[in-house]
């Protein structure tokens, strides 16, 4: 007698607009190719980011069991996203470390670091070490931290 | 001393003007004290509104708070981290010793390529 393979959850992350999935492009056949309903998918992703302003990115782990169905995790947007929007730089810098596009308070980080706190993967982590985190983030961007 | 045989010249030729300069010269102790309270850590004031940060639907806009209200931690977040000396086994010299290698590494593997 054989024994079955062990099948394994397949593990999909995702960026998508709060309140705006949909079908079409970027979600429709990366879920689909998984077997998993993408209507059934967007109205639950869409009822639970009711609450975040529409458009924003919202990084969505989604594990699909092998029986098709799903769950999924939803996370605080990304810090470079944040970053941009204050700064309202398009994109980061072609030569990080080389030049500067743009300039952020300290105060901004450390509201920054607030939201990303309350995240799962981040609530163990002590305040000043997202702050660390963050400031690096914006290294990579050039963005400049002044106090 | 030097200061008085200065003043006894000056009120002979200017009068009020050195006057006026010896009277700042008193008070110039009072006014220290006072303005060490007042040390501004950040170039963003209070209540500067910091517009980008309301990711959640009606969420009242975030006023930037006085320094004073920011953990003493955050205006040293710029500067590299201070480990204390833990001594020989300790995190410290752990710490110093792989970013040694590292770096040995990297300059190892440049080289190669010349």
């Amino acid at each position: 007698m054989s024994k079955s393979a062990k099948a394994k959850d397949q593990i999909v992350r995702i960026l998508i607009s709060a309140g705006k999935a949909a079908p079409t492009p970027p979600v429709g056949p990366a879920l689909g190719a998984r077997g998993v309903k993408s209507m059934d998918f967007c109205k639950e992703f869409n009822a639970r980011t009711a609450h975040i302003e529409p458009g924003i990115p919202t990084p969505t782990l989604i594990t699909v069991r092998p029986d098709r169905s799903f769950s999924f995790i939803t996370k605080t947007p990304p810090t470079s996203y944040f970053l941009k929007k204050i700064t309202g730089i398009e994109k980061g810098a072609a030569k990080p470390g080389h030049e500067i596009l743009a300039t952020i308070s300290l105060k901004h980080v450390y509201e920054i670091a607030k939201i990303k706190q309350t995240d799962d993967h981040m609530s163990h982590l002590s305040l000043e070490s997202i702050v660390r985190m963050i400031v690096g983030s914006a290294r990579t961007l050039g963005v400049q931290v002044v106090p | 001393m030097s200061i008085q045989s200065c003043l006894r010249k000056a009120q002979s030729s200017r009068g009020i003007l050195f006057q006026c300069h010896r009277y700042v010269a008193s008070t110039s102790s009072a006014a220290p004290p006072a303005k060490k309270s007042q040390i501004l850590h950040s170039s963003c004031a209070a209540d500067t509104v910091l517009t980008g940060l309301n990711y959640l639907k009606n969420q009242p806009p975030i006023l930037a708070r006085p320094d004073e209200e920011y953990p003493e931690w955050l205006w040293t977040v710029l500067r590299p981290k201070e480990l204390e000396d833990d001594g020989p086994g300790g995190r410290k010299e752990r710490l110093e010793r792989r970013r040694e290698n590292k770096q040995k590494i990297r300059e190892r593997n440049f080289m190669s390529t010349q």
